[in-house]
């Protein structure tokens, strides 16, 4: 009954199975501090977070070099699969938000949602157990990214008429503008970042929270024998919330990639 | 609600409750996320996804011009079949124009056959018919001279004094015409 898992996770079972002291959370460290493993105390301090940061770089990366070295004109295997990811991403999320035009950025869109997905999936692959992006860093920089990539794009298109165009829109009465552009200001520089990395982060970290939840009740129950009864629906639903959690990372994914390219799109055409 | 949670979860684990549970407590992650992220953008912009990108344009556009090349051929298939059928439907027509001249020409030449047939039946019967009324006038005439002489011979027996043949003819022709027309 000492099998590996999280480290919160493990600390509960010593405590609430054998000691029989009652049912124990683990301390919040255990979900949102990871020790340095390397470059403790600089500004490069590697841990757990940045080593899944990093397999969210190495695969998607290696997946596509691997098919892009020699494409087939008939993909097959994995070149058929990132192409069906590349095909995804171009009808599901640039067709409908940036049309024909946006095509020019489906590398950023690609990695965006790789590198989101990827992170988030480690949620529930074992021994990992930890999405990425249950901490603010990488939502918080993704949506700096979007920020930045929409103001670039709506300046380079209508130059600093963009900024006009967002901040006084055609049609309102030139009296509510005093109301209206401070409005736009917060709505579009402010809140929508700020939406876009606090629904990714809070969705990821809730997720994650509900796992660890269900997972130190159903191992704690373990030891106590006549509880242990309440593990006959704590444990399905443990493996219902589990997939209900690679869903979850999956279509953070997704809305955050479709919310960026719509960013985009409304940068691009911010008359539509 | 989270937020409160994550509290909840912090003040009943009892240590380290001044962990920040939303910002880390140091760059590292950021710098790293940071560097990762930027990493798989260039990576996948510059070196993966062009290949892959060009590949499936190529793709797209062989496809679009093996579709354009099928539809060029269906349109010309169409077209050999709307000439094979024009060409049968005039080539129908130009064998019921056949027919019906043909059929107009034999019609015309039974009819001017019938005609001529019929004018030679006409001409037959006419001469017949004539040679009848010779033959008549001629078997009348002989037969007016016999009753004549006939009649003569009978009333010179009934007046017991002779009887010229010329005196009775008259009588005897009146009589000969009344029995002719009366066929």
């Amino acid at each position: 009954m000492s099998a590996p898992v999280s480290t919160g996770v493990l600390s509960i079972f010593a405590a609430g199975g054998e000691g029989g002291g009652g049912l124990q959370f683990p301390p919040v460290d255990n979900l949102v501090k990871w020790p340095a493993w390397f470059f403790q105390g600089t500004p490069f301090e590697f841990n757990k977070i940045t080593f899944i940061d990093f397999i969210a770089f190495i695969v998607p990366v290696a997946l596509f070099f691997i098919v892009s070295r020699k494409p087939q004109a008939v993909p097959r295997g994995l070149q058929n699969l990132m192409e069906s990811s590349l095909d995804f991403i171009d009808k599901q999320v640039i067709q409908p938000a940036i049309g024909p035009d946006g095509l020019r950025y489906m590398p950023m869109l690609v990695a965006m949602f790789f590198y989101i997905w990827i992170g988030n999936v480690f949620e529930i692959i074992p021994t990992a157990h930890m999405p990425a992006n249950a901490r603010i860093a990488n939502p918080l920089i993704l949506a700096i990214v979007t920020l930045v990539m929409f103001i670039g794009v709506g300046v380079k298109h209508h130059k600093l008429g963009y900024f006009k165009e967002v901040l006084f829109p055609p049609g309102v009465p030139k009296a509510l503008y005093f109301l209206v552009t401070p409005i736009e200001v917060l709505s579009t520089f402010i809140i929508r970042p700020f939406s876009l990395a606090v629904r990714l982060f809070a969705n990821m970290l809730a997720g994650h929270i509900l796992l660890v939840t269900f997972s130190v009740l159903c191992i704690t129950l373990w030891g106590f024998q006549i509880l242990n009864v309440v593990n006959l629906v704590a444990f399905p639903m443990l493996v219902a919330f589990t997939g209900f959690e690679f869903m979850v990372a999956f279509l953070q994914a997704f809305i955050f990639s479709l919310l960026t390219a719509v960013y985009i799109g409304g940068a691009l055409h911010p008359q539509h | 609600m989270l937020l409160a949670a994550i509290n909840l979860l912090a003040a009943e684990g009892g240590e380290s409750a001044a962990v920040n549970p939303v910002f880390p407590d140091s760059a590292g992650e950021l710098v790293w996320g940071a560097i990762f992220f930027f990493l798989t953008w260039i990576v996948l912009r510059y070196v993966c996804l062009p290949p892959l990108l060009k590949a499936r344009e190529d793709r797209q556009l062989q496809a679009q011009a093996d579709y354009e090349a099928a539809s060029a051929a269906e349109a010309a298939t169409e077209q050999v079949r709307r000439d094979y059928a024009a060409t049968i439907s005039e080539a129908r027509q130009q064998a019921a124009r056949t027919v019906e001249q043909v059929r107009a020409t034999a019609d015309a030449e039974r009819g001017r056959q019938v005609l001529a047939v019929e004018q030679e039946i006409a001409e037959q019967r006419q001469t017949a018919l004539a040679e009848i009324d010779a033959a008549r006038s001629a078997a009348i005439g002989g037969l007016t001279g016999d009753v004549a002489e006939l009649a003569a011979a009978a009333a010179s027996k009934v007046v017991q004094s002779p009887v010229e043949v010329s005196s009775v003819r008259p009588t005897v022709d009146e009589f000969m015409n009344r029995s002719g027309g009366q066929k």
